[in-house]
């Protein structure tokens, strides 16, 4: 069974076609659809898709491949599951779609998740090599016909080659020795280092265990494979699975204080965690399992009390765009405007800041054009309200808006809010003791 | 599929989708029937619609033009394959005069869009249907959609100023309320795109009024809740909103959000609005009415986020229905207003009989009632008792005096139940015009009128018409010797716009003088039914003493003369039916006697202008108003201009043998 077959919507436990039929085409989510509204395309409006997902089901298309590009144009971003009066879950409908059609998923990304997860070492040092030769001038040699797609690494060569400033050195080794992180036995938090911040972003990472420190005292580090968000979105679902039990093994072997808080920082993979149970339906203990170990998750912007967040007066204008897997994925909204408020006085908004900004994981490689369309208004919107700095919650967004920003809108940069209480909180940290000495 | 539709595809800028998934996806609109195309066009603009639709006119190929396809009655779905003509691109809104109140659309523009462009100049857009944030103006102008505001500003053809349509023989042309002769505009407006597909359009924008104030008010029943509605509708206060719910309907929204709304069994939101003194004053006149008919809850909120908490459920109402099943039916029938409570107590007796539970949705002020029964459409026996159900509900609104949709449209689901609104002649009469503007019969066709020999179930026609006044037999009787003689006929009010000489020369003059009768004041619901050839002088002389105010300009001549000469457009806004005479004899009322109605072309607004030509008004029907409107009375002469090609083809669908006041169609006086 290369499907879920069964889903955890918002109505409760459903098949896919009892969710799907759910959907009772009334068009209320069209206009909340970033590839709709760039399109005015049917097939590709939430609508569009349940239905062409649905006649799947029921073997209404005599050419299901026909249904391929409608389903791989969406974002998964899931604005329309929260305008949705029936909250129908076209995300996941829609990956049921794409796993329908291509089976268990392809061999090289197959490859890759269970590089990750079975020999991490290796994966590191592959990594590191890409980014060297990225640094050395090499990029096209390491990401385009080099050496990370040779070894069947073609998503992650992509990924690779979107990174502005390969990092030198990989979260794990920066974290080393880091005063806010200690035995897991004692922590107030339980850090999961995500894919993005561990082999990319990790500047967000270091800033997530610092404001994670000052803010709640010490914490661990989760030691934790990749979530398995790759595999399910792209994959094969048990690959997936094999990822989620790794990781609520691990969660369960850490021996962490009852009620710990497990805390990352890309808002994509946080919400992914935070579904697992859907993973399990038909295992009941894994599915209990999953359930405790989901009821713990929160995403770091979840961890910025704002009345514990330093006033940094040399923050400039600053605006949210709502990272789709924290807003729709995690209904999370308020928090990291809240966090702006408290750090710069003040919080622009964006039109249509619940829209995507075209990043969505690999879509913007599969999807180019369509995913710069989709930039380029994000892009505008952020500079109508001519902020400096946008807050953003995952790492594809942040690459995505970095990417835009520097075409378009070089004056503003972006950042996750935890990177932004960090720097607030180091200038705090500064300025008192400046005048400590003075 | 045989279509070469690259060839199509080479004439246009937009895209012609053909996979399977594609045309899988615009097989259904928000209703339940489906049907695939055989290609869809995604418009680029203007031009690439009247080249598709010139392409399939070439080609014999059916088009259904498209929005957002959130219709509800089965009118975007092509049931003859085809092409669709998606609009949703064409969605620029070209210019917003503020001076002029005018906003200059495509009509692929989200109706929601259009009021965030007219907030920040103060401004807004009046008709508000409830898919206000994703269905398009098109889509709008092509059902002539409603929402809660049109119980005061009227629906989406009380908004429009000129259209610029492809039309089935590929040319574009454009129609305005300013244009002499018939009010094409009026008939194309509400046409579902059966006789052409809007490209551009010309809408009204309104000033946001100073203040808003919202309104909640719990019954004990729901008789004394629309008790309420009437009096303050009687006592002159002009509402924004006038909305009614059902204690089902709001039982499920308390179960859904809760909004906190009162258990009651019916619950009243209503809107007043003006400036400070204004709103107060109304306020007080509903607290006042509320208090008189036992309102056990009164809750007030001036303020955006209380008047927000406060439209919370009843925007909810959907939503919370749609979590229950996998559908729902959301039915759209009108009966005059002091009819509602009846209506809903038959409406349960008939639902009961079909083992469906609707919730019920008013919008009170107008009588446009909402049952919303959820259901699973894949279980077809429950499917089948919900739509037996929709039928009976409609007939029965039928028989209370009312119509089949007050703001939905007909589309596919509602075409049978024409038959018992509509007398076969009317019927005839809409198949003709049709057929005048779109002989091949391409343009989103079966839809809108019964197919020839499609029946509801149970006997046609469920209100037979009022008998003819006597004067109106032997006028009707006249025509119809002079109809077998094939002669010409001069038929005229008063004759105060003919000039003389012309009068002079005819052998015979018939005048509709003689139907000089108010033949029904419904003082409960402002509406009267007035022959012709009654004065305007006499007629409001006859209603005002009453406290009753007919919204047309006090003119020299019958009120038959004003509305066919229309001296002033704004007499549009207050004509909701009329029964007439063609020159074959053949007598047929066109429209609806309640103040809400979107059923059938609007025959009644396309004969305003048309000086006789087209037929002769025998009777009117119009809505009242409780204080004395701000008319204009002294106009310049109405104009007469030589007919345009498209009054020549409404001429021989309504006067075929040519006979009807031929001295009307000539250039200028």
């Amino acid at each position: 069974m290369s499907e879920l077959g069964r889903l955890l919507t918002a109505l409760g436990e459903r098949s896919s076609y009892d969710a799907a039929s759910q959907c009772s085409r009334c068009g209320y989510c069209e206009q909340s659809c970033p590839t709709y509204v760039a399109t005015g395309r049917e097939a590709f409006s939430p609508r569009g898709r349940n239905q062409l997902v649905r006649l799947m089901l029921e073997g209404g298309l005599s050419d299901p491949a026909s249904a391929a590009e409608a389903l791989s144009t969406c974002l998964l971003c899931g604005a329309c599951q929260t305008v949705c009066p029936a909250h129908v879950p076209t995300p996941d409908l829609v990956l049921e779609g794409r796993r329908a059609l291509r089976g268990r998923g392809p061999a090289l990304l197959n490859r890759m998740a269970r590089l990750m997860r079975e020999r991490p070492e290796l994966f590191r040092s592959l990594l590191l090599w890409g980014y060297r030769f990225k640094r050395w001038g090499l990029a096209d040699l390491a990401a385009r016909s080099g050496l990370l797609r040779l070894l069947g690494l073609a998503p992650l060569a992509e990924m690779a080659q979107q990174v502005k400033d390969a990092p030198s050195r990989l979260l794990d080794a920066e974290l080393e020795g880091r005063a806010e992180l200690g035995p897991a036995s004692e922590a107030a938090w339980s850090y999961f280092a995500p894919c993005g911040p561990r082999y990319l972003l990790t500047r967000v990472g270091r800033a997530t265990v610092a404001v994670l420190g000052a803010l709640h005292g010490r914490g661990a580090r989760s030691d934790n494979p990749c979530c398995g968000l790759l595999s399910f979105n792209y994959g094969d679902l048990d690959e997936a699975r094999a990822a989620a039990r790794a990781v609520i093994m691990g969660f369960e072997a850490a021996g962490l204080p009852p009620g710990t808080p497990v805390v990352g920082d890309c808002s994509s993979c946080v919400a992914f965690l935070k579904s697992y149970p859907q993973l399990f339906l038909g295992e009941p203990a894994w599915r209990a399992r999953a359930e405790a170990f989901a009821a713990r998750v929160k995403d770091a912007v979840e961890m910025l009390p704002p009345e514990r967040l330093p006033r940094d007066e040399t923050l400039p204008a600053a605006t949210v765009h709502d990272t789709c897997r924290l807003r729709h994925g995690q209904g999370v909204a308020a928090a990291p405007r809240a966090a702006l408020k408290a750090l710069a006085g003040g919080c622009r908004e964006m039109g249509r800041s619940e829209h995507c900004c075209g990043g969505a994981g690999a879509f913007a490689f599969v999807h180019g054009d369509l995913s710069d369309e989709l930039l380029k208004a994000k892009v505008a919107a952020i500079a109508d309200t001519r902020a400096r700095v946008v807050a953003a919650a995952s790492t594809s967004c942040l690459l995505q808006l970095e990417r835009g920003l520097a075409m378009y809108y070089p004056e503003c940069r972006a950042a996750h809010p935890t990177e932004l209480v960090a720097e607030a909180l180091a200038r705090r940290a500064r300025t008192g003791e400046a005048h400590h000495h003075g | 599929m045989s279509l070469p539709v690259r060839e199509l595809e080479r004439a246009l800028s937009g895209p012609v989708l053909t996979c399977e998934a594609d045309l899988a996806a615009y097989a259904f609109d928000g209703a339940h029937d489906r049907a695939r195309p055989e290609a869809v066009v995604l418009a680029g603009g203007a031009e690439d619609v009247r080249r598709a639709v010139a392409w399939c006119a070439a080609r014999k190929v059916p088009y259904v033009a498209r929005g957002a396809g959130t219709n509800l009655a089965g009118g975007c779905v092509p049931v003859k394959g085809g092409v669709v003509i998606s609009l949703a691109r064409l969605n620029r809104i070209l210019s917003i005069d503020t001076l002029a109140r005018c906003a200059i659309v495509e009509p692929g523009v989200v109706n929601l869009h259009l009021q965030d462009a007219a907030a920040p100049l103060g401004l807004f857009y009046a008709p508000d249907p409830a898919s206000f944030k994703v269905c398009t103006l098109g889509g709008n102008l092509g059902e002539n959609a409603g929402g809660p505001r049109c119980f005061k500003y009227g629906t989406t053809t009380n908004h429009v100023r000129a259209v610029e349509a492809v039309m089935p023989d590929g040319t574009l042309e454009r129609f305005s309320l300013e244009d002499p002769g018939p009010e094409v505009m009026s008939l194309l407006v509400g046409s579902e795109g059966t006789l052409g597909v809007i490209t551009k359009a010309w809408l009204d924008l309104l000033v946001v009024p100073e203040r808003v104030v919202t309104i909640l008010a719990a019954f004990p029943s729901l008789d004394d809740a629309m008790a309420c509605v009437a009096g303050i509708v009687a006592a002159g206060v002009s509402p924004r909103v006038l909305e009614a719910m059902d204690r089902m309907t709001v039982e499920s929204i308390e179960a859904h959000i809760p909004a906190g709304y009162p258990k009651a069994e019916a619950v009243l939101l209503v809107e007043v609005e003006g400036s400070p003194s204004e709103s107060e004053r109304d306020l007080e006149a509903v607290r006042e009415h509320c208090g008189r008919h036992g309102a056990t809850g009164f809750r007030v909120a001036r303020e955006t986020p209380e008047r927000d908490r406060l439209w919370e459920g009843r925007r909810s109402a959907y939503a919370a229905l749609a979590r229950l099943a996998p559908n729902v039916s959301v039915e759209d029938g009108v009966v005059p207003r002091d009819r509602l409570p009846e209506a809903a107590r038959r409406l349960r007796e008939l639902a009961r009989e079909h083992k469906v539970e609707p919730a019920l949705l008013f919008h009170a002020g107008d009588g446009n009632l909402h049952p919303n029964t959820i259901y699973d459409e894949r279980d077809r026996t429950q499917t089948e008792r919900v739509k037996a159900a929709g039928r009976d509900i409609l007939r029965l609104c039928v028989e209370l005096g009312g119509s089949i949709s007050g703001e939905h449209g007909i589309g596919l689901e509602k075409r049978a139940a024409m038959a018992w609104l509509f007398e076969p002649e009317a019927l005839a009469l809409f198949r003709r015009v049709k057929e005048s503007f779109d002989p091949l019969g391409l343009a989103n066709p079966d839809k809108l009128i019964p197919l020839p020999g499609e029946a509801p179930p149970g006997p046609a026609l469920a209100r037979s018409p009022a008998p003819l006044s006597d004067a109106a037999v032997s006028l009707v009787e006249r025509v119809r010797e002079k109809a077998r003689s094939g002669s010409p006929l001069f038929v005229i009010g008063t004759g105060s716009k003919v000039p003389g000489a012309l009068r002079r020369e005819q052998a015979e003059v018939l005048t509709t003088r003689p139907l000089a009768s108010v033949r029904k004041l419904d003082r409960a619901n402002f509406i009267v039914t007035a022959e012709a050839g009654i004065t305007m002088a006499e007629l409001k002389a006859l209603l005002e003493p009453e406290g009753f105010f007919v919204p047309l300009p006090l003119v020299p001549g019958t009120l038959g003369g004003v509305l066919a000469t229309r001296p002033w457009t704004g007499i549009r806004d207050c004509v909701l039916s009329m029964r007439i005479l063609l020159s074959d004899g053949t007598v047929c009322t066109v429209g609806a006697p309640v103040v809400k109605s979107v059923a059938g072309y609007d025959l009644p607004r396309l004969l305003l202008g048309s000086w006789g030509t087209l037929a002769v008004v025998l009777e009117a029907t119009l809505r009242l108003l409780p204080r004395r409107p701000d008319v204009p009375n002294d106009l310049p002469a109405p104009r007469r201009s030589a007919m345009g090609p498209w009054h020549r083809r409404l001429k021989r669908a309504f006067d075929p043998a040519g006979l009807l006041n031929r001295w009307a169609e000539g250039a200028g006086v």
